[in-house]
């Protein structure tokens, strides 16, 4: 039963995959995105990886995909009569068969490497899931401590490399139309 | 084990309190180019790595508490993190404070936090005074990881960060050009150490399979026999290191150039901790020197050696930090001596009571250089006493217990190891004799420091330089240093026979039992007789009291002695003078045969070999680029179509082969 | 829990990944280049899931291999992903602000 469904989810999960990269629209694209994510956790969560499964939805469709709909909607992609010049699988001959040849020998090397077949043998020692929390929360608190912490700095530097782009982009637009923008009392105006 | 994370604090609030003062640094000099002083911002800088040090000195003491109420603990140890994970080998880094490293810890946080009030009143109105506080912190931070690391990798991280600050704290003045030289000195001997410490740590590596220092610690014993060259190997190897870090033979010339730094800095860095670095490395690796007696003789030759020429320049230098500055270099060889004797506890004790009266030396003689506006030529002062009283006070305590005069705290350190050397007998005999010798010019020239400072005539323009005595923030620290410079021998008083009296022994046996098993084999460690204790007691009372008479009496009017000197054996005083003739010797045969030879290798083989190869390579990658001009378009998605092509091509690649 | 063989996840996998590389490679909207980078990024986790598993079987379990490196990888480059989309999508809106298109082939600031 589980292993029907598991073949179900990974079809899904691919053909979700196609989807990301041949809808016409980008707002297309990001939703079959979703379902190919949501597919994935589905496969995560029958592989024994509960927490996974649950960082897997609140990440990518709580955070990642709410990101994504918000930067179309706010920059109005979906207008469909604006992006007609440049959608569509933009390359020419040479370059496209390049780019599938480039995609397919990635994959066929996957494959091919991946071999056929040894059965799987379940560990009843994991009925809880590989990825127990408690295993889990031991062995990043203190081996990967370290890592951890780093990752939180990368978030931060994240935080503010994001603040910056958005910033800087407001006091270009000021430079651009210096009739228009608010008497400013920083030295950037001025100088 | 494992539960004690809290240690992490130690090293990490130095470090907070580093960036914080940096911070304050950076604001201001934002500040000052708005035109306001920032000096609201400079204080609250002093006072943050004070409080951090308080703090430090706060944990340092609960964790000595800790291990002194149960005495079954014999370390508290954090959870470690995997730093180094490579098959069989690994490095895991956590923070250990065990019996040794806790005294460590005492020395560093409590000298350590009254040099940080000192510098308060010290540096006050100096434009880099938040910078000086980031700094120093910073080098609290990296001595505390040198001190706690559970592992010889951690403990490199530390030893090159106190290099580092040391650099940065003798260039702080380095508008003046010559602090800045002598920086780059320093940092530069400092790295022929290193490189000895790292080739050292690479043998460990090779030996024991690990870096963890208690693990090599507790194998040495299986190793002896099969491994005994290559330990010996590596033990002198960390010698070489613990020379340049501790300013032994030959690498000392940088410490007595390393006092252009201010005088804070001289005495926290080059007496009390940086220094010692290397005494505490051979006394945490006690059984791997304990199995190379040869190594241990090499290092009572160079730390006679070193105590010697240091004690002998420090006879006629004019400078007062010089004269300091050498006696270091040779208290420092005598904790070399103790240790060459399997004394550890004696070098140990020597390490904390000097790192006390040192201390209180340097912090005195900083009060003195502030009073007469940053003179510091001694010929130029005399009859500071009336002037600076609390000072002049202090000052004797410090040279009474640096002098060896009987019940301070040098007095019994000192002898301590000198009664483990004459014990010792056989090949050691001849230097007990310099260590003796060594001690009477110490005594000597410590007197004639205070005599010419102090005493006498007022060689200085009285209209010009008015001395005073310096602020509560410096006067109170030195104090405090001079109780424990009278006082410290307390810790650990001669055996004499009375038991339980050698505290500091009994506190460290667990660290050095492993070094005492390989180093007696079963035998009893040798105790002196009663009868012989107190007559080497006696001698070093009698030759600290004689000779400090001489140099007091010597100099308590003016230096005409030295001119005497000068005039009889002009070419012995140059010979002193100049420490040896050490720095002038390494300008001839080594620095002026590697500026030929870099010059050879410029002309030679940097001009034509090298260049005639990079533009070579120049020439054909804008022939070739010319040619594949055309694929690089421009257009972002080419390059992504390049890349994914050329990734492709690759693990097709890998996967065939 | 399936028991599906470790070999069929990784050709799920390498399939995953091949997609996410074709989409990359191929179109030309910014946003939906971002969204194949997330397959490729998700394609690599399930191949670390899938090799915990797979080492976490009965007569594999013993070897002392750390089974738990899979979550923990996955769970850092999750972490990653994160990071990577918002700062791609910040440089995505800078983009768009400055060219008022997101085709990347208006990008070609390079060639000067």
């Amino acid at each position: 039963m589980a292993d029907t469904l598991f073949y179900i989810l990974a079809a899904g999960t691919l053909a979700c995959g196609m989807g990301v990269v041949t809808a016409r629209m980008p707002l297309f694209s990001v939703l079959s995105l979703l379902g190919s994510l949501f597919c994935l956790s589905a496969i995560y969560l029958l592989s024994g990886f509960q927490f996974l499964a649950a960082t897997q939805l609140l990440v990518y469709a709580g955070a990642i995909m709410v990101l994504f709909l918000f930067v179309i909607m706010l920059l109005n992609l979906g207008d469909e009569a604006e992006l007609q010049g440049h959608l569509g699988f933009s390359l020419s001959g040479k370059k496209g068969l390049i780019a599938g040849a480039t995609a397919l020998s990635l994959g066929l090397v996957g494959v091919v490497g991946a071999g056929y077949s040894t059965p799987f043998v379940a560990n009843p020692a994991y009925e809880r899931g590989v990825d127990d929390l408690n295993a889990l929360a031991t062995v990043l608190f203190s081996r990967y401590a370290l890592p951890f912490e780093a990752a939180s700095l990368l978030l931060l530097a994240t935080m503010i490399g994001v603040i910056t782009l958005a910033k800087r982009q407001r006091t270009t637009d000021a430079g651009a139309h210096p009739q228009s923008a608010p008497p400013s009392t920083d030295g950037e105006t001025a100088a | 084990m494992g539960s004690f994370n809290w240690l992490w604090l130690l090293p990490f609030l130095p470090l907070a309190g580093s960036v914080c003062a940096a911070t304050m640094h950076f604001g201001t000099l934002r500040a000052r180019k708005e035109g306001n002083t920032g000096t609201r911002l400079s204080s609250i800088a002093g006072l943050i790595a004070c409080g951090v040090m308080a703090a430090a000195l706060a944990l340092s003491l609960y964790a000595f508490i800790q291990l002194a109420g149960n005495r079954e603990v014999t370390a508290l140890e954090s959870s470690s993190w995997a730093w180094i994970d490579a098959g069989s080998f690994s490095v895991e880094l956590s923070m250990v404070v065990d019996r040794l490293s806790s005294v460590m810890l005492l020395v560093i946080t409590g000298v350590g936090f009254l040099i940080h009030i000192y510098s308060i009143g010290y540096m006050k109105g100096d434009p880099g005074y938040a910078k000086f506080f980031a700094y120093l912190n910073l080098f609290v931070f990296a001595m505390l990881m040198l001190v706690l690391s559970s592992s010889l990798l951690g403990m490199f991280v530390g030893w090159e960060g106190v290099g580092l600050c040391s650099y940065l704290l003798i260039g702080f003045w380095h508008e003046k050009g010559w602090p800045a030289e002598a920086g780059q000195k320093a940092f530069v001997f400092n790295r022929v150490g290193d490189a000895c410490f790292l080739l050292g740590s690479f043998l460990l590596i090779a030996i024991f399979d690990t870096l963890d220092l208690s693990d090599i610690a507790n194998s040495v014993q299986a190793n002896i026999g099969a491994n005994s060259r290559l330990m010996a190997l590596a033990a002198l190897l960390l010698f070489g290191g613990a020379c340049g870090k501790s300013a032994q033979f030959p690498l000392f010339t940088w410490l007595p150039d390393a006092m252009a730094g201010p005088t804070p800095v001289s005495a926290l860095i080059h007496a009390a901790t940086m220094v010692t670095a290397g005494v505490y490395l051979l006394l945490r690796l006690n059984p791997l020197y304990a199995a190379a007696p040869t190594v241990l003789f090499i290092i009572g030759c160079v730390g006679a050696l070193t105590a010697l020429i240091g004690a002998s320049t420090a006879l006629m230098q004019r400078d007062i930090k010089k004269v300091l500055a050498y006696s270091t270099v040779s208290q420092l060889g005598y904790m070399f001596l103790g240790i060459a004797t399997g004394a550890w506890s004696a070098a140990l004790f020597h390490l904390v009571t000097h790192a006390f009266f040192k201390g209180l030396l340097f912090l005195g003689s900083g009060s003195v250089i502030h009073g007469m506006r940053d003179e510091q030529d001694m010929y130029k002062m005399g009859g500071l006493r009336r002037h600076m009283p609390r000072t002049y006070i202090t000052f004797l305590a410090g040279a009474a217990a640096l002098s060896g005069i009987p019940l301070t705290s040098g007095f019994f350190s000192k002898d301590e190891i000198l009664a483990h050397t004459f014990l010792h007998g056989g090949l050691y005999w001849p230097l007990w004799i310099v260590g003796i010798f060594s001690a009477i010019l110490t005594a000597f020239y410590t007197w004639r420091m205070v005599a010419l400072t102090f005493f006498g005539d007022e060689r200085f323009d009285a209209n010009k330089i008015r001395p005073h005595e310096s602020p509560a923030t410096m006067t109170l620290p030195l104090s405090i240093l001079a109780v424990l410079a009278l006082a410290g021998g307390l810790l650990n008083l001669p055996a004499l026979h009375i038991p339980g009296e050698q505290a500091l022994r009994d506190w460290i046996s667990p660290v050095t039992a492993a070094g005492d098993a390989i180093l007696y084999a079963g035998a009893q460690a040798h105790h002196p007789s009663l009868w012989l204790e107190l007559v080497l007691l006696a001698l070093g009372s009698a030759i600290a009291l004689v000779f400090a008479h001489k140099g007091f009496h010597g100099f308590k009017n003016g230096w005409q002695h030295d001119d005497a000197m000068r005039s009889k054996r002009p070419e012995l005083v140059g010979f002193l003078e100049h420490a040896w003739m050490v720095d002038s010797t390494y300008a001839a045969k080594i620095v002026a045969p590697l500026r030929l030879a870099s010059y050879v290798i410029a002309t030679l083989v940097d001009q034509m070999l090298i260049d005639g190869m990079v533009n070579g390579a120049g020439r054909l990658a804008m022939k070739s680029g010319s040619k594949l001009r055309s694929v690089v378009d421009g257009s972002v998605m080419s390059y992504a179509l390049w890349m994914g092509a050329g990734a492709s091509i690759l693990t097709v690649v890998w996967t065939c082969f | 829990m399936m028991n599906v063989p470790t070999e069929h996840i990784l050709t799920l996998s390498a399939l995953l990944f091949a997609t996410g590389v074709l989409g990359f490679l191929i179109r030309r909207n910014v946003i939906i280049v971002l969204a194949s980078i997330e397959l490729m990024l998700n394609a690599a986790n399930l191949t670390f899931l899938a090799a915990s598993r797979h080492w976490s079987q009965t007569h594999l379990a013993a070897d002392g291999v750390n089974i738990m490196q899979g979550p923990i990888f996955s769970l850092f480059v999750i972490l990653v992903a994160a990071a990577e989309a918002a700062v791609g999508l910040a440089l995505v809106i800078a983009f768009y602000r400055l060219k008022q298109t997101v085709a990347l082939d208006a990008l070609t600031e390079l060639k000067d």
